[in-house]
């Protein structure tokens, strides 16, 4: 039974609350009458400089996932923003790719600052984003350019590359490991970790799919992979921790197996404390690579294209170079001379990079289907 | 006798307006709105989701996924983890909520373990996790201390025997997740059972020696009767704090041991194994078994009630 009254604070706060919504739910259109959602590229929309004026209309950008650190995107992000007078949001800077496919479901209908404008995902997730259409084709003017698996109509894009590493503490380990056969050996017990559930990291699981390589794999056979961690598991070779910056930090996990670009990275955040030295293993060369993909539903389409074009250009490039990620334009940049020695020096050596594997988007999943099967009785403990 | 009642006698009756007058409500506003907004409405959203396919139809296939062998092991491995540290921590805490309320133990530890268990049983996650990390991990500072301890033998050589992990211990097992828990647990139970204990009588264990019996007689047919209500109360408590945590344990153990809410994570977040829906199915799974937990809580502490108010 509701007196008057208590109706009436009901529909206050209905009213309240739909306000507030709606408050969130509405955003900046484009000034001038393009609809840069449906322009494949710089040139359609009537050039960078309608870009230009239009994305700094849109006054702001959202990314997400993407932590400072990671191919020195915080840079990145703050000379685009300094560049243009455009605010960058940076959602979830720790979150992972299906956190972005999600973010973009989540947002379809609504355009707040919560709703990311263009995402950077593992190659997993470039067709599936392109098959659910959560994302828009788009070309760059230095399209021609990028090296790699694009998507021909550009949907998605390579962003940047590096190869599988290990990261050495060397203050804990004295006898510094070459290869993934080296850590099969006692004196390294309670010393390896991955950087992730390989369940759930798509790092994790690409190492698990490297060992496989290392221990007569192909890229069809995943299985000498994680008998090789089971039995580094067994051993008590294998620690069962998720090797982030704490862990590491501490020397707790001394060994872990890590994107090039994320144990440089790391190398610079620690700077001698601890000590860490980065390894190419001598049995594999396995290459990683990511993404890059503009929003279907991006609530800043011009402003999201505009990241795009900044990103692929020279400088952009130049950025990922210093967060030691070997950038798709690299092959044109060295053409060019646009790099300097000192930053040539921050990538793996340009032969090893294209000499590293890489599996195919099929190959990927089906290694996926048997980690996720598997990974439970490598190293999982049943509890009786 | 005048048996006549006075009108001031009787209780002022108010009028039905005035008792649902909305300045009763007001202070409530907030709590309700919070209660809707982040429990109700995301609940009956992970429902109706659980039921949906990627294209919003309607599905029940979501919940073929609670016939995976992996899934089936993750619920059992949650329960057990759960139901081995609420018993740990609710026979720990029992014991130091025992020390300090029926104990001679002085009025100051009293206060300080009170204000200690208030402050543990809110510490958890990857914070807890990692500082057991930084203790008793393999380069841990206790681990180290450990280690440092050598002394000569009867042969002249130097031996530290005393580095845990050459005695067995491992940090990153069941064993060290127990310990983990313990942490918050035990506090747990030391704040719930705290008052039951207290509500102890002094007469009740007077009157039971007057008529002969021993200690052991007093607690076996007075005192345990009247609190197991609420021990056993107390420690589904603690399986359900148990139950939902998850961080400290996939901080901890970095997924060997696969609980129902990392896999759920796992799920809805995760870079390989993804498919937000089974997600949904499985935390749907888990409100039922929580729902039974609060369920049979609730019924035991209106037992817990009954021999108390009496």
């Amino acid at each position: 039974m509701f007196s008057k009254r208590n109706t009436l604070f009901l529909v206050t706060i209905l009213v309240t609350a739909a306000i507030v919504l709606t408050a969130c739910g509405s955003a900046g259109g484009s000034v001038s009458n393009v609809d840069w959602n449906t322009m494949k590229s710089a040139e359609e929309g009537g050039g960078m400089e309608a870009l230009v004026a239009a994305a700094k209309a849109e006054g702001e950008l959202n990314v997400i996932t993407l932590p400072r650190d990671w191919c020195n995107y915080g840079e990145a992000m703050d000379t685009f923003a300094s560049k243009y007078g455009i605010k960058v949001n940076s959602l979830l800077p720790d979150g992972g790719s299906a956190d972005e496919i999600q973010a973009i479901i989540d947002n379809k209908e609504t355009k707040g600052p919560q709703a990311p404008d263009v995402i950077d995902v593992g190659p997993a997730y470039g067709p599936l984003a392109k098959e659910q259409g959560l994302i828009a084709p788009y070309k760059v003017e230095t399209w021609s350019t990028i090296v790699g698996t694009n998507d021909p109509d550009g949907y998605y894009y390579v962003d940047y590359s590096g190869v599988m590493v290990l990261e050495v503490v060397t203050d804990y380990v004295d006898q510094v490991p070459t290869s993934y056969a080296d850590l099969n050996n006692e004196i390294y017990k309670g010393k390896v970790a991955l950087a992730g559930d390989p369940r759930a990291s798509n790092q994790a699981a690409q190492s698990v799919y490297a060992a496989a390589l290392a221990n007569g794999g192909s890229l069809d056979d995943i299985q000498p992979g994680l008998e090789f961690f089971k039995g580094l598991n067994e051993k008590g070779i294998l620690l069962p921790l998720i090797a982030d910056s704490g862990p590491i930090g501490k020397g707790e996990t001394p060994i872990t197996f890590q994107w090039s670009w994320n144990a440089y990275a790391n190398k610079d955040n620690f700077a001698g404390n601890p000590n860490i030295e980065v390894v190419y293993p001598t049995d594999v060369n396995w290459g990683g690579y990511y993404y890059q993909a503009v929003s279907a539903y991006a609530p800043h389409p011009a402003a999201a294209r505009l990241w795009e074009e900044f990103l692929y250009s020279d400088e952009g490039q130049t950025l990922w170079v210093k967060g030691y990620c070997a950038p798709a334009r690299l092959a044109d940049l060295n053409a060019r001379g646009v790099l300097s020695d000192e930053l040539k020096a921050k990538l793996p050596d340009p032969a090893l990079l294209a000499a590293s594997i890489v599996p195919s988007g099929d190959q990927l999943k089906a290694a996926r289907a048997a980690v996720k099967e598997q990974w439970d009785s490598v190293v999982g403990l049943d509890i009786k | 006798m005048d048996l006549t009642l006075t009108p001031s006698a009787v209780p002022e009756k108010k009028s039905i307006w005035e008792r649902l007058s909305a300045t009763n409500w007001i202070g409530l506003v907030p709590f309700f709105a919070f209660i809707i907004f982040f429990l109700l409405l995301p609940s009956t959203n992970l429902l109706f989701k659980s039921f949906q396919d990627l294209n919003g139809n309607f599905t029940l296939n979501n919940y073929a996924v609670m016939q995976n062998p992996y899934v089936i092991k993750a619920y059992r491995v949650s329960l057990l983890v759960s139901v081995i540290t609420s018993v740990v921590g609710g026979v720990f805490g029992f014991f130091v909520a025992y020390a300090i309320t029926l104990g001679n133990t002085p009025k100051w530890m009293r206060n300080f373990l009170i204000t200690f268990s208030g402050l543990a049983a809110n510490f958890g996650g990857v914070p807890l996790a990692f500082s057991y990390i930084a203790t008793l991990g393999r380069t841990g500072f206790i681990t180290a201390i450990l280690t440092s301890i050598c002394y000569p033998v009867a042969t002249g050589a130097q031996v530290c025997p005393f580095n845990p992990y050459d005695n067995g211990f491992n940090l990153y097992s069941v064993a060290g997740l127990v310990l983990a828990y313990t942490y918050f647990q035990f506090p747990l139970m030391v704040l719930t059972i705290t008052p039951a204990l207290e509500g102890l009588r002094k007469e009740w264990r007077e009157a039971s020696a007057n008529l002969g019996a021993s200690p052991w007689q007093y607690w076996r047919d007075v005192a345990l009767p009247i609190l197991s209500p609420s021990i056993l109360g107390a420690t589904l408590l603690l399986f359900g704090s148990a139950f939902g945590a998850y961080a400290t344990a996939y901080a901890l153990t970095g997924g060997s041991i696969y609980l129902i809410t990392i896999l759920i994570s796992q799920q809805i977040r995760g870079d390989v194994l993804n498919n937000p829906y089974e997600g949904y199915a499985l935390a749907v799974g888990m409100i039922v078994i929580m729902g039974i937990t609060i369920l049979a809580y609730t019924a035991l502490q209106r037992r817990t009630s009954r021999w108390l108010k009496s």
